[in-house]
């Protein structure tokens, strides 16, 4: 029996406690991936919150031949679906210019300000469906059967979502190299 | 990255988003709090009577358990057995399906799909979502109608079906509110008094 499968039936058998592995052991990934899709941290904490919470109380329902953390994510991503469509786009202006952040030194273990800013405005052009699929892919670097079953769309539909956010940052680059 | 991700910018653009988030010990600790509130998560019942158990007799109930059970044997043997040696088995039979093993408050429900398929199962609360555990039979083999019948406690119950391994609703009954996984489940009530 996984760990997490073992914390499961610690909660399962009463002990609340064990619960609190479970969300040390995935809150910062989740928090990861909550950043990305949304944009902010305060929407990104309220569904990491709504996530832990429909998990806790779904908890019962979890099959232990499924992966916990492949269950949690679909949890995740159709919070985070939820809270991108209620809530209204909001835009920021950036001064940075890419082309230097492309070509300085990476030796930052954290994101700073500015590069965080940066990349996240970079992501959230993207449809919201290519910056899901694209975030699963890369940054979650999970594998296309992963994702479609987390997701519940087909593989090669997966694909062309991943290509065609690869496409629209290149076409970016294009635009922007030169200036 | 295949060869139509293969990109210089497209790379820096997925390392940067794999670096982890400062996220809020506070808002980390606040998770934890509101399930403190919440009612404890529990095995469901389907996991209870699925699961095995230990049990523990004492001598004499021991002994009168063992005679009860020789006791059934002698009795269907006797009603079983015909005087020509052949067992009912044997005998071509046409019985009705019997609910007479129920408990009181539970009622046999049939759910019934439409559609083509090469494999249907029926999940729900009932089953502990398990996919694998009320497979579904078609009606007729070259069919398009598959079903499944089964005893149901009375209340409101939340099922779908997994059709060659898609979750689908019910069409024909009422949808459950969204629960937060993304699939769509459909509702059946059980008995006089339950709601939605």
């Amino acid at each position: 029996m996984s760990d997490d499968a073992a914390d499961v039936q610690r909660v399962l058998a009463g002990d609340v406690d064990a619960y609190a592995a479970l969300v040390d052991r995935y809150y910062d990934r989740c928090a990861r991936f909550a950043v990305r899709m949304l944009g902010n941290r305060d929407d990104a904490e309220d569904a990491l919150q709504a996530t832990f919470l429909r998990a806790y109380r779904a908890l019962n329902r979890y099959q232990e031949r499924d992966r916990f953390s492949a269950w949690l994510y679909r949890i995740l991503v159709n919070q985070c679906r939820s809270i991108a469509a209620r809530r209204a786009h909001r835009e920021r202006v950036f001064v940075r210019e890419e082309a230097v952040l492309l070509n300085a030194p990476d030796r930052r273990q954290h994101w700073s300000g500015e590069d965080e800013e940066l990349v996240q405005r970079v992501l959230n052009e993207l449809d919201p469906l290519l910056r899901e699929a694209f975030l699963l892919k890369y940054i979650e670097e999970m594998s296309y059967e992963e994702m479609s079953a987390l997701t519940g769309v087909g593989v090669s539909a997966l694909k062309m979502r991943v290509k065609r956010a690869c496409d629209r940052l290149r076409d970016r680059w294009e635009r922007i190299k030169d200036d | 990255m295949t060869d139509a991700e293969d990109h210089p910018y497209v790379e820096w653009i997925a390392r940067e988003a794999r670096r982890p988030v400062a996220t809020d010990p506070a808002a980390r600790a606040r998770v934890m709090e509101f399930v403190r509130r919440e009612p404890a998560p529990r095995f469901s019942v389907w996991h209870r009577l699925v699961q095995p158990r230990a049990l523990s007799l004492s001598p004499l109930a021991s002994v009168a358990l063992a005679a009860g059970l020789v006791g059934i044997g002698i009795f269907t043997g006797l009603f079983v057995l015909r005087r020509d040696g052949q067992t009912l088995a044997e005998q071509p039979l046409a019985v009705a399906p019997t609910v007479s093993g129920l408990p009181a408050s539970d009622t046999v429900v049939t759910f019934i799909f439409a559609g083509k398929a090469s494999q249907v199962s029926l999940v729900g609360d009932f089953n502990g979502w398990d996919a694998k555990a009320t497979p579904m039979t078609k009606v007729v083999p070259q069919g398009t109608y598959w079903s499944v019948t089964l005893p149901l406690s009375a209340g409101r119950h939340v099922y779908a079906f997994v059709v060659d391994s898609q979750w689908v609703a019910d069409q024909h009954a009422p949808l459950a509110p969204d629960d937060g996984f993304g699939r769509p489940n459909s509702v059946r009530l059980v008995g006089r008094g339950s709601s939605l």
